[in-house]
């Protein structure tokens, strides 16, 4: 920001005043059991989340998870036949777009393309009648707030794509919207400058400390930027949490599968490993101290394991820990690879059809490792599924067996 | 020396065709023009013998021509501003709702379109005269308004359609309600479509001869249908010189709307959804 | 600028309670659909009036119900028949039809529809195709010359290919000049008439085939190019289906244009036989036998409606391909 008298200073010392983002005022947004029938179809399953004041929630899913609707529903562009939407304590459910105090960044930005990057950002504050002097004061410390002061004058169709959401941005947050919506907000942009203007995105909201709902089928985007991550699937939210919560202790496969990497494999535990696989070897848990108490090895689990969790190191003969796996393919990924290991040593296959083909990836440092195609494999941490939902979690760092009860406390809700 | 005349063999053709096509659009136009400024001229001769300003002069010292170009001048736009009034908000609901008999709507309008102007006329005549309005103004401006209601409708439809939802719904969240919104935004985003038809509609009107005749006629006699009597009764110079004057809006018409026109905008306007 | 822990002026939501938030909502859905509808109504009532409504009557008149709103046209009409206490009469339908003269008039009519609805589709193509794949300025300056005749007068193209294909016109100077004196003279002809509706009919086409052309991505005809299609190939193949909708409009409006006109006829054509659109009005009001001219603007209507068959059905089945 640079430095200018007048009321640009109402913002530079509003986002800066101690040091800190604004204080989070009133209580944020609630969703209470919204639903969305279309046609036949229940496009939002009776959906309910709380984003705190001054917090960002991402809601994460595939596409057609009625993540856009529900958004829409915030917004007001759309009734739900159920439910509440409730903005700092005010029931707004009934309230048509226009007297809403969200504001919208569209995933084309709707930019209106008769009107200047000025007219654009100036149109709601107009509506209110405000006068000039100040309308002019408030567009020039949106467009400043958004690095594009210096292109008042242009039309959207002379703008790049990332400047055009910029706009948007600005657009939606010159009205000081209670809360601010962001619908797939970087979709339109190419992989490098989405990062950045995700950055800046997530800057700007925590300097002004708004109230936002970030829709995205990203996870990346989601995890980087989000305060708290809801992930959606089918018309209801599958899990909510930080961006850490959710992808150390996905709830439920599907979860786990959406968010990051994961292999997901039939398997049941021993006293000191995990068998994958019908039939399968036992894989170790590194470092081979942790104990898996009685109870939990009896049945079978749906096992997810990080890839990340996978510990690699080269086969040595006898002498080395951990189940033998052979590596089926190498994808080199920057500073790091990802391998796919498939357990069992070459000469322990018996022809096809002999039992599960187990296979694991694993992501391992770049340099030279395990190479010419076996290595030993053992496991640092793995979640246990049944019927689709977190049941525990064993890992070394944790060094604890955690149950679904503690679980549930930890996030609120299993 | 063979290459060269096969591909000559082969680019002559399209460029005699394109050529003669030319020709076939600008020929009559043009032949008219020279008529125009024609003092003496006749067969075999490829120009005129003399030129002339004469009849320019025996057209606008002509008082019943000079009415007949007031009233063009008061009916189409008049005709041009009633369709727009009736026709575009009606567009405006079918690019963007569906409700009972939407279909059935656009087939009607379709349809009455795909009636013979000629017999719809005559059947109105009858209407005409039992409600008393042969003769009037009145009944001149309904007879044009029928020709234009079809694409005042359809094309600035097509038009509305194509502006994107979220630019409205960006106008309502920041505060505008319906109206504002599409007066604000829908309405100059979709402008294109809507200046074509107007500008068809206008055409429409102003060109409109049939039913004026038999409307109008002989209170309210427009150019194109005092084009009807000038043919048969005066030389070609004087039907020439009213023609001229006739297409002057036309053409001026035309260049506003080329690109627009050319763009597709007319085109989108018959794709019934 | 104090953000965000003020609303903004006038963003202050309204407390709604949940009970009125329902009732609004409900209105909100009735007016949803009401609205629209309102909204649609007036044009729809014009036309209902003034179109539809005179064609019913004029229906009653032509099966000889001369009274009620046919009793001021009936009143100066000749050669009526009256369906007198019957509920309808087709007698004047038997006058008309069995004409000869009238007979020759529907041939002729169906002739010029016909010949000059295929040309205008060909040369549409033609030009379109043109357009599309050269960038020369030949090829812009073609497809806005096609466009001319769109804001020509009728009357005025009429009274211009008058002179030009006349007498005294520059084609019969040419073909003087180029010494072929029997060069045939198109005014006044049914030949002529074709032509002129060519003329008025052509821009139509051209706009509708431009946009839809245009509509077909480069990539597609690469793609057809690429596996081997020539140019022919390629239209037939592809550009043909793809652009059927926009060739059907394209004939549906030429033909409906050209069966129903009049000033083009009137002014071009000869004085018989010639197309319906004359005919019809001649009967009505120079014969002043309106009634069998009301019967000929049935059988136009009637032949307009078969026209429009294709249309209709080509834009019902694109829509029901594109899920709206």
């Amino acid at each position: 920001m640079t430095e200018r008298a007048g009321p640009r200073n109402a913002w530079t010392s509003l986002m800066t005043s101690d040091g800190t983002a604004a204080a989070p005022s009133g209580e944020g947004l609630h969703l209470e059991g919204l639903t969305k029938v279309l046609g036949t179809s229940t496009v939002v399953d009776g959906l309910s989340l709380t984003v705190p004041a001054g917090q960002m929630c991402c809601l994460l899913g595939p596409s057609g998870c009625g993540k856009t609707t529900t958004l829409r529903m915030i917004g007001g562009f759309i009734l739900p036949e159920q439910g509440a939407v409730r903005v700092n304590g005010l029931d707004v459910t009934a309230l048509p777009p226009e007297k809403r105090p969200t504001a919208m960044v569209f995933q084309s930005y709707a930019l209106w393309p008769h009107m200047s990057v000025f007219k654009n950002v100036a149109f709601g504050l107009r509506l209110r009648r405000l006068p000039r002097a100040e309308v002019e004061a408030r567009v020039d410390a949106a467009l400043s707030l958004v690095n594009l002061g210096h292109l008042r004058e242009r039309r959207p169709a002379q703008l790049s794509g990332g400047e055009q959401q910029r706009v948007a941005l600005a657009r939606a947050l010159v009205l000081e919207p209670q809360v601010l919506l962001l619908d797939e907000p970087l979709s339109n942009l190419d992989a490098k400058l989405r990062v950045a203007v995700r950055e800046e995105i997530r800057d700007i909201q925590q300097r002004l400390g708004i109230t936002t709902v970030f829709v995205t089928h990203d996870q990346d985007e989601a995890l980087s930027v989000a305060d708290q991550v809801a992930v959606m699937w089918q018309g209801r939210i599958e899990q909510t949490g930080s961006a850490d919560a959710v992808y150390r202790l996905p709830r439920t496969t599907f979860v786990a599968g959406f968010v990051g990497q994961v292999s997901t494999l039939r398997g049941s535990l021993g006293p000191h490993g995990v068998r994958l696989g019908r039939g399968g070897q036992l894989v170790p848990f590194t470092g081979g101290a942790l104990a898996v108490p009685a109870h939990l090895q009896a049945g079978e689990w749906d096992v997810a394991v990080r890839p990340e969790d996978v510990e690699v190191v080269e086969d040595q003969g006898d002498l080395g820990a951990g189940a033998t796996a052979r590596v089926v393919r190498e994808t080199r990924r920057g500073h790091f690879k990802e391998v796919l290991l498939q357990l069992g040593a070459p000469e322990d296959r018996q022809g096809p059809g002999s039992g599960d083909l187990v296979r694991l990836r694993a992501y391992v440092p770049a340099r030279p490792g395990p190479g010419g195609g076996s290595a030993r494999v053992s496991l640092r941490r793995v979640l246990l599924y049944r019927d689709g939902v977190l049941a525990h979690e064993i890992g070394d760092r944790a060094a604890v067996v955690r149950t679904g009860g503690s679980y549930e406390q930890r996030t609120g809700r299993l | 020396m063979k290459v060269p005349l096969r591909s000559l063999a082969r680019r002559t053709p399209p460029a005699a065709a394109l050529a003669l096509l030319a020709l076939f659009i600008l020929g009559p136009l043009a032949w008219l023009l020279l008529w125009a400024f024609a003092g003496t001229w006749t067969y075999p001769a490829l120009l005129p013998q003399h030129w002339s300003l004469d009849w320019w002069g025996e057209v606008f010292s002509a008082p019943q021509l000079w009415r007949s170009i007031e009233l063009s001048l008061f009916f189409s736009p008049v005709v041009t501003a009633v369709s727009a009034v009736v026709c575009l908000p009606a567009a405006y609901a079918f690019a963007r709702s569906s409700f009972p008999l939407r279909r059935s709507f656009l087939v009607l309008l379709f349809s009455t379109n795909a009636f013979p102007k000629i017999g719809l006329y005559l059947a109105i005549a009858g209407l005409f005269y039992s409600l008393h309005i042969m003769g009037s103004a009145v009944g001149v401006v309904l007879i044009q308004l029928l020709g234009t209601i079809v694409f005042m409708v359809w094309i600035p439809a097509a038009a509305f359609a194509g502006v994107p939802p979220a630019l409205e719904e960006a106008a309502r969240d920041a505060g505008a309600g319906r109206v504002r919104t599409f007066l604000w935004v829908t309405l100059p985003v979709a402008a294109p479509g809507i200046f074509v038809a107007m500008v068809l509609a206008f055409l429409a009107s102003f060109d409109e001869a049939q039913g004026t005749l038999l409307v109008g006629a002989p209170n309210y006699v427009t150019m194109p249908t005092q084009m009807y009597s000038l043919v048969n009764n005066y030389p070609p110079q004087a039907a020439a010189v009213f023609a001229l004057l006739l297409s002057v809006p036309s053409v001026a018409l035309m260049l506003l709307v080329r690109r627009h026109v050319m763009g597709g905008a007319l085109a989108r306007g018959f794709q019934l959804h | 600028m104090e953000l965000p822990r003020s609303a903004g002026p006038g963003r202050a939501p309204q407390p709604a309670p949940r009970v009125g938030a329902r009732r609004a909502t409900v209105r909100g859905r009735l007016s949803a659909r009401v609205g629209p509808l309102a909204l649609a109504l007036p044009p729809i009532a014009l036309v209902l009036v003034f179109t539809g409504f005179p064609i019913l009557i004029a229906v009653t008149y032509t099966l000889g119900h001369l009274g009620g709103y046919n009793s001021a046209i009936s009143a100066i009409g000749l050669h009526q028949y009256s369906a007198g206490h019957r509920w309808a009469t087709f007698a004047a339908y038997r006058n008309v039809l069995g004409d000869p003269d009238f007979q020759a008039d529907v041939v002729i009519t169906i002739w010029v529809t016909a010949v000059s609805t295929l040309s205008v589709v060909v040369i549409a193509w033609v030009v379109a195709l043109y357009a599309r794949f050269s960038s020369s300025w030949a090829a812009r300056l073609l497809s806005s010359l096609s466009v001319v005749p769109l804001f020509v007068p009728v009357v005025i193209a009429s009274y211009a290919f008058l002179t030009f294909w006349g007498p005294g016109g520059f084609v019969k100077t040419m073909a003087h000049a180029a010494g072929l004196p029997g060069f045939p003279v198109l005014s006044y002809t049914m030949d002529g008439v074709t032509l002129a509706e060519i003329w008025v009919n052509i821009p139509f086409a051209v706009l509708m085939l431009t946009s839809g052309l245009r509509n077909v991505p480069d990539s597609l005809v690469e793609a057809a190019r690429d596996a081997g299609a020539g140019l022919g190939a390629t239209v037939r193949q592809v550009l043909l289906p793809l652009n059927m909708l926009p060739t059907v409009i394209a004939m549906t409006f030429t033909a409906i244009s050209v069966i129903g006109s009049y000033t083009v006829p009137y002014l071009v054509g000869p004085s018989a036989p010639n197309m319906l659109g004359v005919e019809a009005a001649d009967t009505f009001s120079a014969f002043n036998q309106p009634q069998q001219g009301e019967v000929m603007a049935m059988v136009l209507f009637g032949l307009a409606a078969l026209l429009a068959v294709p249309y209709l059905w080509a834009t019902w089945a694109t829509n029901k391909r594109s899920v709206r």
